[in-house]
């Protein structure tokens, strides 16, 4: 029989901050999402003050007991680091380790003996070596670990630690657990479930799977089945190929000008390019929105816009499409809040020249490793095209960015000689 | 050109088939262990070991704790690097000042976060 575990890391990004900030240890700390907007990780002793996931921290900061709360801006080069860690820590203990997430991991625990002891010397050593204190759910199918896992969580009793492969352990929590609480079951569903009388757990599995499809369809057939221990998820170790890629953002400094709106959008098409070229891909689709905040009492205003386009990956023919496209879109007058460039229909791309293509496609192939390696050595944005500007009023407002401890020398932790 | 030694222009270079990578220091330090994390030191207490303020650590989160090691200690809220001590059944920071007493490791938060393996210093 298969074995699941899903290890999760508590409060992934506040963990990975406290690791190098023994200031932060045992107080309220919170991390926000980009352009320091909500937040988007509590530690426990934030989540005791009531601040809720996703709140926008301008308004919780008001609030006189969210004053000694301490916050940080999203530091995703550190987060990024500190996963890899969390995975190669795994991946030398366990055969087969899938990384769902930035912060949660599936490992194949099928056949291994004493499973549960494993799993806390796993949290030990995920703990000790990559700094992120974690909790393990296990079960026989990926839906029932991911659940055994949120147990563990809830209840400090288990150590971290929940089992769910007994049928009996699994009968008892069932009948006590709602139907929310179940991986891939939203609050719709849980909402048509409810008006079906279908509450716990318990109640869910006893329906017939034939009227499951018929209310849920094929997926919650399959949250069914796996709930009752048929392992219809099996494990992942590829990720999905691409259907798009898209580079949106809220601007730190609104956008009043045609050159600020300008400026900004030429660098999401810059960024999307790139991503492009870093899985060797080709887009054949562009599209291009920008719209003003709806939470300042701005006028909404709205607009997109999308074209085929001959496939590429080349920057400068994808910036002048993106253009071509905005100007479409702008409207003066407005303050634009957020933008985005989404990049679709993407295909392998071809190494030979193209026996229609309107560009020397062998040229722009030779100019992109030129400009991609520029920017590999000297940073991120060193060579870019001048359509996105100097000032960068848009760029995201970071007020309390944490150093990059493990990714730039100039800003590796520093400890005091005692 | 991007001359290597080997793709030379007129006469064949002999070392064309014997053609190595540069040194490369972070394959030397194993940086690419996840256990492995890069520690600045500021001041001069370590002297006497032999670690001045600046130097680089390496700093091992996988390495045991040892009597007379020199680690990282995340403690009363500061991160500190000094000599580890096993007495009378827990852990102490020992000073490299003379006469600086020994603090133990102790409290709700402290922790042994990871022993120095290695050292690298850019300027001599």
């Amino acid at each position: 029989m298969a074995v699941f575990g899903l290890i999760d890391g508590n409060s992934f990004y506040c963990a990975a901050e406290r690791a190098f900030a023994p200031e932060l240890r045992g107080v309220p700390l919170v991390v926000l999402s980009n352009n320091d907007g909500c937040a988007i990780a509590r530690t426990a002793e934030a989540k005791a003050m009531g601040i809720k996931m996703g709140e926008p921290w301008h308004l919780a900061q008001r609030r006189a007991e969210c004053k000694a709360v301490e916050w940080r801006s999203s530091n995703y080069p550190l987060y990024g680091d500190m996963s890899r860690r969390m995975y190669e820590v795994l991946a030398a203990r366990v055969p087969q380790v899938e990384p769902y997430s930035i912060d949660e991991m599936f490992l194949d625990l099928t056949g291994l003996p004493d499973v549960e002891r494993l799993c806390h010397r796993l949290r030990d050593e995920v703990r000790r070596i990559a700094k992120i204190p974690t909790c393990v759910g296990i079960g026989p199918t990926k839906t029932i670990a991911k659940l055994a896992n949120r147990i563990a969580k809830d209840d400090v009793a288990l150590n971290g630690v929940c089992d769910l492969r007994g049928e009996a352990d699994r009968t008892r929590y069932y009948a006590e657990l709602s139907i929310s609480r179940v991986w891939g079951i939203g609050s719709k569903t849980a909402a048509t479930l409810q008006n079906l009388g279908i509450v716990s757990i318990a109640d869910f599995i006893k329906l017939a799977p034939e009227q499951v499809r018929d209310v849920l369809t094929v997926t919650g057939a399959r949250v069914q089945a796996e709930l009752r221990g048929q392992s219809c998820l099996p494990f992942t170790l590829m990720p999905p190929p691409r259907q798009g890629i898209a580079v949106t953002r809220s601007f730190g400094q609104m956008a009043n000008t045609w050159g600020q709106l300008r400026e900004a959008v030429a660098a999401f098409a810059t960024r999307a390019a790139e991503k492009l070229r870093a899985e060797g891909l080709e887009a054949g689709h562009l599209s291009v929105f920008a719209h003003t905040n709806p939470h300042n009492g701005d006028p909404w205003y709205s607009a997109s816009r999308a074209a085929q386009i001959e496939p590429t990956s080349d920057t400068l023919a994808l910036l002048s499409e993106t253009m071509r496209l905005l100007h479409a879109c702008w409207r003066p007058g407005h303050r634009y809040f957020k933008a985005g460039v989404m990049l679709a229909n993407l295909t392998p791309a071809r190494q030979q020249g193209q026996m229609f293509a309107t560009r020397d496609t062998v040229k722009s192939a030779r100019a992109m490793a030129a400009l991609d390696a520029v920017n590999a050595r000297f940073g991120r944005g060193m060579l870019r095209p001048a359509a996105t500007g100097t000032a960068m009023a848009w760029k995201s407002r970071q007020a309390q960015h944490s150093p990059r401890y493990t990714t730039r020398a100039e800003e590796m932790l520093v400890a005091t000689a005692f | 050109m991007n001359y290597n030694g080997g793709n030379t222009t007129g006469f064949v270079s002999p070392a064309g088939d014997s053609l190595e990578g540069r040194i490369d220091l972070s394959a030397t330090l194993d940086l690419s262990r996840p256990s492995r994390y890069p520690v600045r030191v500021a001041g001069d207490a370590l002297a006497s070991r032999g670690i001045v303020s600046g130097d680089i650590l390496i700093a091992d989160a996988a390495f045991p704790p040892a009597h007379g090691k020199v680690a990282v200690v995340m403690m009363h809220g500061t991160a500190l690097v000094g000599q580890l001590a096993f007495t009378k059944g827990q852990w102490w920071l020992a000073s490299g000042h003379a006469g600086v007493q020994a603090v133990p490791v102790t409290g709700d938060e402290a922790e042994i976060w990871a022993v120095i393996t290695g050292l690298v210093r850019t300027e001599v």
